[in-house]
């Protein structure tokens, strides 16, 4: 799946919360939070299944407080899709293959950076958090135990972190600078990957089924 | 030739009264190697964002004076992982993330990055990720990065803070090689022993001003020792109650020992 084109990748993840929203509930939200779920739970991604789940979870407890069951599922559903499809495109879309492909269709460059950069992000802030944890850990400080200690602990790993990331912002832009990427370069695409036709009709094919189901919901 | 050149350079950055440089004036031909020494908070650092065009440009502030520079410059910053492009799941794309963004051809970026990585003495982790290096081995990744984009004025930042001896003595290998090509280079560095070896000019800094400009045999003087800029041979030569003018480097202390 990784190897699929990055503009495919993004049209599938695009494509199902859209279907979800448009098409009637809770039959449509079911089924494209079954495909959603479906492509998370494929071998080699089950890793995101959890945090899928997990994120998800809160929204139906709210929409429960609010609303009725029926409301509820329908929405919940539509969410639960669209949380499903970002954790999705987030283990399947390489940020450098992002780029590439947008540098090679010409697209602005500080444009497809903003965007590879929020997903490149994750894994940099969750390898930070982690030597925080142990940093404050050698300092005594335990998060685990009660609810108040894990707050305790929360509040002195939370600030270290936004800190810190927030210095880091300052050098990387200073850095990034340096290094050539400026508001209107032409980057050269360095291995742009292959866009096969295959790839293409299904994304086209994608956009249509969208068009259709509104047109069809409209109507 | 003056490839670059800061003339009564003065500079605040933002929401501060004090500046962080005052009235520096400074001049680098093609060739050179100036050394910029001081104590943390000297100014070095803002010389160099200044020297880039990325203070005020980038960071914000005032500046007052004038910077003339003649050619293209790249910068090194002092810690080596806020530097990684976050785009690259390779050494070899991370050098080459540089010289793609200057729109090279194809295979002048690869010429390019090939011989950075060569000189940086890091070709066999050329497939490796970025993110799993060690400091030291990044530090000299993102120094072939710099090199991959063959800027004609080289600055630098704490160049060998994460390296260990050895890297260290090669990066300053690698900074005279340069210099003999023509490229004009402008070093922070605290590592002050290795600057006699290095440098051809070293300027003081302090408070933000100019304290004194000359050959790296200013670091043996009297003044660099009380103001904490001198370098190790020179003061244990001086606490020693020996004779000035003191030596620089542990040859000169051996060829001079009484």
């Amino acid at each position: 799946m990784r190897a699929l084109h990055p503009f495919t990748l993004l049209a599938v993840a695009t494509a199902l919360p859209a279907l979800a929203w448009i098409l009637p509930a809770p039959g449509g939200g079911l089924a494209t939070a079954g495909i959603a779920f479906g492509l998370l739970g494929s071998p080699g991604l089950r890793r995101g299944l959890w945090p899928a789940l997990v994120a998800a979870a809160p929204f139906w407890v709210f929409l429960l407080l609010l609303h009725d069951v029926r409301t509820t599922v329908a929405i919940g559903l539509r969410i639960s899709t669209m949380v499903a499809s970002f954790v999705w495109l987030a283990a399947v879309l390489a940020p450098d293959r992002l780029v590439e492909a947008t540098v090679a269709r010409g697209w602005s460059i500080t444009a497809a950076y903003l965007f590879a950069a929020t997903l490149s992000a994750v894994p940099m802030l969750k390898a930070r958090a982690r030597r925080i944890v142990e940093a404050q850990r050698c300092r005594g400080l335990s998060p685990r135990g009660s609810v108040a200690n894990r707050l305790r602990a929360l509040r002195a790993l939370a600030l270290p972190l936004v800190l810190s990331a927030l210095h880091e912002v300052d050098e990387r832009t200073l850095a990034l600078e340096s290094r050539g990427l400026v508001s209107g370069a032409r980057r050269t695409s360095l291995a742009p990957p292959p866009d096969r036709v295959a790839e293409r009709v299904v994304r086209w094919g994608l956009l249509l089924l969208c068009l259709a189901a509104l047109v069809w919901r409209l109507a | 030739m003056t490839r670059l050149a800061l003339e009564e350079v003065t500079f605040w950055y933002p929401a501060t009264r004090a500046p962080a440089l005052r009235e520096v004036s400074l001049e680098v031909a093609a060739g050179e190697i100036v050394a910029l020494v001081g104590k943390v908070g000297a100014g070095a650092s803002t010389l160099l964002l200044v020297a880039a065009d990325l203070a005020p440009r980038v960071t914000g502030g005032r500046l007052a004076g004038a910077v003339r520079r003649r050619a293209r410059s790249g910068i090194v910053l002092p810690t080596p992982w806020t530097q990684l492009s976050g785009m690259a799941f390779t050494v070899w794309d991370e050098v080459a993330f540089g010289p793609a963004n200057l729109g090279w051809p194809g295979h002048e970026i690869a010429r390019y990055v090939d011989h950075a990585l060569e000189r940086l003495e890091i070709a066999s982790l050329a497939a490796r990720d970025p993110v799993t290096l060690s400091g030291g081995e990044l530090q000299r990744v993102i120094v072939a990065g710099l090199l991959a984009m063959d800027p004609d004025v080289v600055l630098l930042d704490e160049p060998t803070a994460e390296l260990d001896p050895a890297g260290a003595r090669s990066v300053w290998r690698l900074l005279r090689l340069l210099a003999g090509e023509g490229k004009a280079i402008v070093v922070a560095t605290s590592e002050l022993d290795a600057v006699p070896d290095v440098a051809d000019r070293v300027v003081w800094l302090e408070d933000g001003a100019v304290r004194a400009i000359g050959t790296p045999q200013l670091l043996a003087e009297d003044a660099a020792g009380d103001g904490g800029v001198g370098t190790t041979v020179a003061g244990i030569w001086r606490a020693a109650g020996l004779a000035p003018p003191y030596p620089l480097t542990v040859a000169d202390a051996v060829r001079r020992w009484p």
